[in-house]
């Protein structure tokens, strides 16, 4: 063996050395190590201790190479002994490895030479006083390149238990802790997409259950399928899914929609109805491929409003449609009452006001809408989430569309309104507190979010005005490509499992660098349980295999200091 | 010391090789592949591969041949008496001076009619087990020679001594060093590994032949 192969003989997790690259391409690496033992999305280091930088990034792909084609080409067992194809293979084949250049670091002190020391600066990148910064060189020819360690992954991700890190999942490889800041994860809209079964109700509730526990963002759940609030059964296992309620029974409040709303059979802790004061023809346009209302709509509207301000839609309910009294000449004239009437009062078309008010049936025939409420629900869902609680509101038998799109609308516009005066009592200084930040969780999101409605409902303003009011949506959806571009650039965090439709994979992309790289990883991820996390709300994208939800899940989240998980992670990655 | 065979005195010599020449009956002694060496002085000696041996014609060969009778003297008295002798080839390998072997080429060529020794299993031993086989570049360089065969000659002979000093490990350590200086010259290095092969089968062979006679 030549003294070059000795010293490229892998020391323990080496896999390869760099052998070139670019800033603006990926690195690339000769592998030490049998292609097997590395795959694609592996997390890895590179650069040596006593280098001036450690060199974070992904194993985007594996190619087979060989130093002449020739010996590629030859069936080598079939001409040498296989001791002599060995040797032969052994110094003419390879693999390599395209290596995304993501982030860089100057290596700390050695953990095992000066513990304290380490820990002193670990703590220093936690807090972000020394952090990990983007790729700006590269590193040298023939830096080693290894498989990140606990103690890598700590380091760029965050420890669990530390500040608002919070473990989502594990690499795929040797299943290190990778957590998110909850903090920055509610900083910004975010996005968990995943074909059908790829487990986003899953991983969405591993994340609330971890925004509850941390305590500092107010969470207000959208649950129209009545997943997140009441236990559940998992359709494929069959087995029992506990839900937030029974997990956090104080904490989180269950709403139900419509004065005798239950819930699973359970009766809500209080229901919520919509007053009819409170509806805008916003609202109502907002409807219109739901209503199948037509181009006159807007005028009409315009025109009620104009006529009965606030009260448009409980007058317009009431207006009667066909109904014609003998006038004075006795002749049938519209009667009073009827929309017909009003309409020619107003100089409106009487049977575009006809159609519109047979359109409107379904709403005005909606139990959950009515006059007067029985209780100001809506205040009392602001104050509970002022009070450090959370809410959930179930749909119960409203699963339709249009109830989802009506009411999850007029109640985030009405909450935003609320959030935005607060916002602007604190920042005009009147010496009002601090508006509590509040996550509006929605299931479905392409149904709110999509092209033709992005204008119109008020969560595509929030996600566009991001978190200048202290609101934020997390948006969990099967077919991201549906969903408004603008929206779509605007999420701080995706997490995102399994696509199979290639628009869906290109949405989940927009505007990140190494689209190409990425592209191939979301293809490949395994159908269930796996997700890449990426965008701006974590350090760099990253594969994970998703925490399970689960009973040790709330084992440790409820009782964290008697979790296993509680033990220095950094120092169990290290071969002592 | 009976190990140290003389087989023969230098007849001209250049940097990178010599050839020597022998008498018609010493020939039983110097084979292609061995590994010779040319004693200078006490402290320096030069060590070389042999690559070629040829036969010349003169012209009593040339008459004898085609003489109808060749009478049983005549043969004796040409192969034992000739004039010309055999020639043989050598690439110089390296030197050792003062005890140290190096695998440069050696600084001073030898000189008319120094002696030469075919290396004992001690002298192959060391000196193809020190450094690094640089040596082997040497046997590598020229490849109007049949390196091929060279190559595999060598190899057996130093593999036999290298595993009977207790190093068998040295013969993989070889091949590997053979790939890394051949890898760029896909023919040379298969036709090199091919012959060697040959080796190992004769190898596989002999010890099966051993194995049923035992
Ligand atoms: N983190 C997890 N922990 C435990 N089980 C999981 C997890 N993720 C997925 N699963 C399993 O995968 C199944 C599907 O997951 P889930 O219901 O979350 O999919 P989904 O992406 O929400 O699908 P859909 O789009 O149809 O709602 C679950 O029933 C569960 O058995
Ligand atoms: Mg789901």
């Amino acid at each position: 063996m030549t003294d070059q192969q000795r010293s490229n003989t892998p020391k323990t997790d080496q896999i390869g050395i760099i052998t070139g690259g670019s800033l603006k391409n990926n690195l690339q690496a000769r592998l030490t190590v049998p292609s097997h033992e590395v795959q694609e999305g592996a997390f890895v280091v590179a650069g040596g201790e006593k280098d001036r930088w450690l060199f974070y990034g992904l194993i985007t792909d594996l190619r087979l190479e060989a130093h002449d084609p020739r010996y590629a080409q030859e069936d080598l067992g079939r001409r040498l002994s296989p001791r002599l194809a060995g040797l032969l293979r052994a110094q003419t084949l390879y693999t390599s490895a395209e290596i995304t250049n993501t982030l860089m670091m100057e290596p700390g002190p050695d953990p095992l030479e000066d513990p304290e020391g380490y820990e002193t600066w670990f703590q220093s990148v936690l807090t972000e006083s020394v952090p990990p910064q983007p790729a700006k060189t590269v590193p040298l020819h023939h830096a080693p390149v290894r498989l990140a360690r606990a103690e890598d992954i700590a380091l760029i991700f965050g420890k669990e238990g530390e500040k608002a890190f919070f473990r989502l999942g594990d690499t795929l490889e040797q299943g290190h802790p990778v957590c998110v800041n909850l903090d920055r994860l509610v900083q910004r809209s975010a996005g968990i997409f995943g074909a059908t079964g790829t487990g986003k109700s899953f991983l969405t509730r591993v994340i609330l259950a971890g925004l509850i526990q941390h305590d500092k963002t107010a969470v207000l759940i959208f649950d129209m399928h009545n997943e997140y609030g009441p236990d559940d059964i998992a359709s494929d296992t069959g087995l029992h899914v506990p839900g937030l309620k029974g997990k956090f029974p104080t904490k989180v409040r269950m709403v139900g929609l419509g004065r005798n709303a239950t819930i699973r059979g359970a009766r809500p802790d209080y229901t919520l109805e919509v007053a009819e004061a409170d509806i805008t023809p916003e609202d109502v346009l907002l409807l219109a491929q739901e209503l199948n209302l037509r181009d006159t709509t807007a005028t009409t509207l315009d025109a009620l409003r104009a006529s009965f301000h606030g009260t448009w839609f409980s007058e317009f309910k009431k207006m009667r449609t066909n109904a014609f009294v003998p006038g004075d000449d006795g002749k049938l004239e519209p009667a009073p009452d009827s929309v017909q009437a009003w309409a020619e009062s107003v100089g409106v078309h009487g049977s575009a006001a006809e159609a519109l008010h047979s359109k409107l049936r379904r709403l005005f025939n909606a139990p959950y809408i009515v006059e007067q409420p029985a209780a100001n629900a809506l205040q009392q869902m602001i104050d509970n989430l002022d009070n450090g609680q959370h809410v959930v509101l179930s749909f119960g038998d409203y699963e339709t569309d249009l109830d989802y799109l009506f009411v999850s609308n007029l109640l985030t516009r009405r909450i935003r309104e609320v959030w935005e005066k607060r916002t602007n009592d604190f920042r005009g200084g009147k010496g009002a507190p601090e508006p509590r930040p509040l996550v509006i969780a929605v299931e479905e999101a392409h149904k709110l979010l999509n092209r033709e409605m992005a204008s119109q409902t008020s969560f595509s303003t929030i996600a566009r005005e991001m978190r200048k009011y202290y609101v934020t949506l997390l948006i969990i959806d099967q077919r991201p490509s549906q969903i408004y571009d603008e929206v779509m650039s605007q999420l701080g965090t995706r997490i995102t499992g399994w696509l199979g439709d290639s628009d869906d994979i290109a949405a989940v992309l927009t505007g990140l660098a190494s689209r190409d790289a990425l592209r191939g990883m979301l293809a490949r991820l395994q159908p269930k349980e796996e997700v890449l996390m990426l965008g701006w709300g974590v350090p760099m994208p990253i594969v994970i295999r998703s925490r399970r939800y689960d009973n040790v899940f709330w084992e440790e989240l409820l009782q964290p200091k008697t979790s296993s998980r509680k033990t220095n992670t950094v120092f169990d990655g290290l071969d002592f | 010391m009976a190990d140290h065979i003389e087989i023969g005195r230098l007849l001209r010599s250049e940097t990178t090789g010599f050839v020597f020449g022998c008498k018609l009956d010493q020939i039983d002694s110097p084979s292609f592949g061995a590994l010779v060496r040319v004693r200078m002085d006490d402290h320096y000696q030069i060590f070389g591969l042999i690559y070629d041996i040829q036969v010349q014609d003169d012209g009593l060969v040339r008459q004898l041949i085609t003489s109808d009778t060749l009478a049983n003297e005549a043969w004796l008295d040409t192969r034992g008496n000739r004039t010309v002798p055999v020639e043989i080839g050598v690439l110089a390998l390296g030197y050792m001076l003062d005890g140290q072997v190096s695998h440069l080429l050696p600084p001073r060529p030898p000189l008319s009619l120094d002696e030469i020794f075919l290396c004992t299993p001690a002298e192959i031993a060391a000196f193809t087990g020190a450094g690094r086989m640089g040596y082997l570049r040497h046997v590598l360089r020229d490849q109007d020679k049949p390196v091929e065969e060279l190559l595999a000659a060598h190899l057996k002979q130093a593999r036999d001594v290298q595993s009977a000093a207790g190093n068998p490990a040295w013969f993989e350590a070889a091949l590997e060093e053979v790939i890394a200086l051949l890898k760029d010259d896909y023919p040379t290095l298969m036709r090199v590994l091919g012959a060697v092969d040959e080796l190992e089968l004769a190898r596989d062979r002999q010890s099966e032949l051993n194995g049923r006679l035992g």
